[in-house]
């Protein structure tokens, strides 16, 4: 009753006339002239932030991969360096060690030819010393019988040879 | 700058032309306040204890002979003087109203409305003297005018409070926002950040019923009702502050107002409404078919109910909160006249502070009723623009889940 007598809620045909008008229009003009450029800026802005991102993220994903081929390629390249040094290190090993193999062969090629030879010539002077023992025997053996001796000539001749032995 | 300060002269000019020592003695005749008053509607503006001014009266007659005319005044004053119109002295049904409420136990307190009563009944008696003379009385302007010689007003098209404050608020909305587009075209916030508090400000707000109202619920169509939720988000917000505003009125307590906001998402809705809409209404899939007809009345019911209550609900959380602010107000002045100004004095600090409180409140209502009308017609336009594919156990479920969120808000 109270709210009735104060005309809260009396109706007022020209209130809503004005209102629905106006209303209406404020609606017509704010879609034109307000909401249609402020919502095509926002999402013309949110599109570019989007597409940045994405960029962004690309590019980022782009630098990322390009690192990871550095490093890649750079680990590769240490790897060859390694690779090539612990070659040529066994290289030079194997080099030396064969170097070495050959002088021993050759010491001992040449050690052995000194063997045989001195073998050789130790064969050939004990050779000519027997030929010349036997000479000499012979040779004694002629005087002997040639001067027809007593036996204490004998003997004198025989010792008198052997001490020329023993000299030689 | 020169008519800036010509145009504040003029309105200055106007208050002063329509202030009047009666008017002001009048208010104070009245002996305390009536806060359902305040919250009414009327023809002019209140600018207690400075005044008040007339706003211009425009009516729709139908003559005597049948003919109709418009008949334009500059207020409620001229059209009297003219002669033209005169003025029907409801003798104030809301002061015998709180009589009977306050009863018997007013005791001295009687005094002032029979002294009013006194005065009312002196002016109705002199009324073509008022007229010819001075100013009107607070009752004459309340009154409703009467076309003379038996013709009648049709239509009664004035400029009423609430009507100028809602013009004053889409004047505000309109303003800000056309500035606020300026900065989108001329490029701020388009390529570049947002600059400034202002653009800040509203373009979250702005985003805020976007991705929070419009897209939720209605999808991909979001920007074909972006326009109108943004539009009645922006007007309803700014009236209810209005109301906040001193010598302010807030004109979404009107129920006129709610009930054309109202009328616009129901439009909306019906013209959005899918076939699936109107096939759940008028033949709802699902159930048995003899229970259709029954349904279908409750169906089409409920098209009109969820308007109905979008406006109602508006318009009673604007007023109601006047209604309290005002009520603890006049708490000082009912403990004044009831146990003496002692007491009136004492229970002020209290009103004061508790009607403070409820400022706040409202403060917090005004926004809270901007998003709950905006997110409301949204979800009863995406209701209808939605095109059921799945099974009716889940459209229904979908009911029931809207009806309780509803339910939620209004509460």
């Amino acid at each position: 009753m109270i709210v009735l007598a104060a005309d809260l809620l009396a109706p007022d045909a020209g209130l809503i006339f004005w209102i629905a008008i106006t209303f209406g229009l404020l609606l017509f003009v704010l879609s034109k002239f307000a909401w249609k450029p402020i919502t095509s800026a926002l999402s013309e802005r949110e599109t570019t932030i989007h597409k940045s991102l994405a960029q962004a993220e690309k590019a980022l994903a782009e630098a990322k991969q390009l690192q990871a081929d550095n490093t890649k390629a750079r680990r590769d390249a240490e790897a060859q360096a390694q690779a090539i040094i612990r070659e040529s290190r066994e290289e030079a090993e194997r080099v030396r060690t064969e170097e070495v193999d050959k002088t021993r062969s050759q010491i001992k090629q040449l050690q052995d030819q000194a063997q045989a030879e001195i073998a050789r010539e130790k064969d050939s002077a004990l050779n000519s010393l027997r030929q010349e023992v036997a000479d000499l025997a012979i040779r004694a053996a002629e005087k002997i019988l040639r001067e027809n001796l007593d036996a204490d000539r004998q003997k004198k001749i025989v010792d008198n040879f052997l001490g020329d032995l023993t000299k030689n | 700058m020169m008519i800036k300060r010509a145009f504040i002269f003029l309105v200055l000019a106007q208050v002063a032309s329509m202030v009047s020592p009666r008017v002001v003695l009048a208010s104070d005749e009245e002996g305390g306040f009536d806060a359902l008053h305040h919250s009414a509607n009327a023809y002019y503006l209140d600018f207690a204890p400075f005044g008040k001014m007339e706003l211009p009266r425009i009516f729709v007659v139908q003559r005597e002979d049948g003919s109709y005319g418009l008949e334009l005044f500059r207020s409620t004053t001229s059209a009297i003087r003219t002669g033209h119109f005169t003025v029907e002295l409801v003798k104030d049904t809301h002061e015998e109203a709180a009589e009977d409420l306050l009863g018997e136990s007013i005791g001295q307190g009687e005094s002032a409305p029979v002294h009013q009563e006194q005065v009312v009944h002196a002016e109705a008696e002199g009324d073509g003297h008022a007229a010819d003379s001075g100013k009107l009385t607070l009752a004459e302007l309340e009154g409703h005018l009467l076309a003379p010689n038996g013709g009648h007003i049709v239509l009664d098209l004035s400029i009423s409070r609430h009507l100028f404050f809602a013009w004053i608020a889409m004047g505000i909305v309109l303003f800000l926002m056309t500035r606020l587009a300026g900065m989108y075209k001329r490029g701020i916030g388009r390529s570049t950040a947002p600059r400034g508090l202002f653009q800040n400000l509203f373009e979250t707000i702005i985003l805020f019923v976007r991705d929070e109202i419009a897209r939720p619920n209605l999808g991909d169509k979001a920007n074909k009702y972006l326009p109108y939720l943004l539009t009645a988000f922006f007007f309803i917000l700014t009236s209810n502050l209005l109301g906040l505003v001193p010598f302010g009125a807030t004109a979404t307590s009107n129920l006129m107002v709610t009930v054309v906001l109202a009328t616009f998402t129901f439009i909306l809705t019906q013209l959005g409404g899918t076939k699936d809409y109107w096939m759940h209404i008028f033949w709802p899939p699902g159930i048995p078919t003899f229970v259709k007809p029954i349904l279908m009345p409750v169906e089409l019911l409920g098209i009109f109910t969820k308007p109905i209550a979008l406006a109602i609900r508006l318009f009673a959380n604007m007023t109601a909160g006047h209604l309290v602010i005002l009520s603890l107000i006049g708490l000082i002045f009912s403990f004044a006249s009831l146990f003496g100004s002692g007491a009136g004095f004492g229970v002020a600090p209290v009103s004061v502070a508790f009607a403070l409180f409820v400022y706040m409140l409202e403060l917090l209502v005004s926004l809270i009723q901007a998003y709950v009308f905006t997110m409301l017609s949204a979800l009863f336009i995406s209701m209808a623009i939605q095109e059921h594919h799945h099974d009716h156990d889940e459209a229904h479920h979908g009911d029931e889940h809207v009806s309780a969120h509803t339910e939620a808000i209004s509460a």
